[in-house]
């Protein structure tokens, strides 16, 4: 009699080791880690931002440069800049579909560039910068799997057994939002002006 | 006494409950089956002849004694219909090349059966050997060899070019001048 209530008076401790291990913190850590992977993808796409006025610089020194398409690109990157989205946002699909969108405009942006250009290819300064391009989408790539597989793994932690206590009573967790590159109007051409006159 | 008796067992299913690491089982999406590590050099597409083969594993233990960077040539059969950039990932991911924190290993990967060739960098390394550094290699040193069908000898080729460029003493800023790296 006595030993069974030691045993379960030890147990309690034990048990809130247990939950407190796993089950609560391993509520914030997911999200910590969720977090930290968009800081990745949007890094990413920083380092693309970076790379554009180079590019459009050698396009515009090495060709007769179709005035729309280098005036799109720079647009475009302009626009992805002003839409940022903090660590904090990305519970927020509204949010995260507004940034989805203006980074595509960019990639349509340089596609289109791509294909204008195509005398370019074979041009060093150009080719250089096309490589770092395209590593850039390359680490997008990656970072938006490795933010979608982080968001999967805390949507799915806070609502498990016994995760899901302390998600409920602790944190008032809520899902979080993946990442979708590709945004369902994405065809769309983009709403920027190509009035040259306009200083924008 | 029964209520205590259920308590305990509440509890103790609690403290023994499962907790994993908030890994769930659907975060492991689908890989393609990798080939298993069997040394430096994985040669499972059969190109290379057994000297070109110690003369790489040679080069690649050289370099890591030198520098700790982990150097792996793969050759592969099939890329199980992947992208070879994204196969190139998951693998050195999968095989956990490169020193852990420091994400310090670069995989060179040729796919004789879809024509492809990547060089892999984990992310400690980008700084030196970079994009425009490696795509170089590739459209330089490896593919006009390749095109000759001399397969062989564009891999010993872009090895030891990736070799020379883990060996290299130049500052991170040199090599973003000598590549033209802007990002």
């Amino acid at each position: 009699m006595n030993r069974t209530r030691f045993a379960t008076l030890m147990l309690v401790p034990v048990a809130a080791a247990s939950l407190s291990g796993c089950g609560v913190n391993s509520i914030p850590t997911a999200e910590e880690n969720a977090k930290a992977k968009w800081a990745d993808v949007q890094a990413a796409y920083q380092r693309r931002a970076n790379l554009i006025p180079n590019l459009v610089a050698t396009v515009k020194g090495a060709a007769t440069s179709e005035q729309n398409i280098l005036v799109g690109v720079t647009e475009a990157r302009a626009n992805a800049t002003r839409v940022t989205l903090s660590g904090d946002q990305i519970g927020d699909p509204a949010a995260m579909a507004r940034f989805a969108a203006a980074q595509n405009q960019v990639t349509l942006s340089l596609q289109r560039l791509q294909e204008a250009y195509p005398q370019l290819q074979s041009q060093g300064n150009f080719k250089t910068l096309m490589d770092q391009l395209e590593g850039t989408e390359n680490r997008i790539n990656i970072g938006i799997r490795d933010y979608n597989q982080a968001v999967q793994s805390y949507n799915t932690t806070i609502r498990t057994f016994p995760a899901v206590i302390g998600a409920k009573v602790f944190y008032g967790a809520k899902p979080m939002a993946p990442y979708q590159a590709t945004t369902p109007n994405a065809e769309v051409a983009p709403t920027v002006s190509f009035d040259t006159n306009t200083s924008r | 006494m029964a209520a205590a008796r259920f308590l305990a067992a509440a509890l103790l299913l609690l403290a023994a409950g499962g907790c994993g690491r908030g890994q769930p089982a659907a975060a492991a999406a689908a890989e393609p089956s990798f080939p298993v590590l069997t040394g430096r050099v994985v040669d499972r597409a059969d190109l290379l002849a057994p000297g070109d083969e110690a003369k790489l594993t040679q080069a690649s233990a050289a370099v890591e004694r030198e520098t700790g960077h982990q150097f792996v040539v793969v050759t592969l059969a099939s890329l199980d219909g992947y992208k070879i950039e994204d196969y190139a990932v998951r693998l050195g991911r999968h095989w956990g090349i490169g020193r852990k924190g420091v994400d310090d290993g670069v995989i060179l990967i040729v796919a004789p059966r879809e024509r492809k060739v990547r060089i892999e960098v984990g992310y400690g390394l980008e700084k030196r050997v970079t994009d425009p550094f490696a795509a170089k290699v590739i459209r330089e040193r490896m593919v006009p060899a390749f095109q000759k069908g001399h397969l062989a000898e564009g891999i010993v080729a872009g090895s030891d070019a990736v070799v020379d460029r883990l060996r290299s003493k130049a500052s991170d800023a040199q090599i973003r001048a000598l590549d033209g790296v802007v990002t």
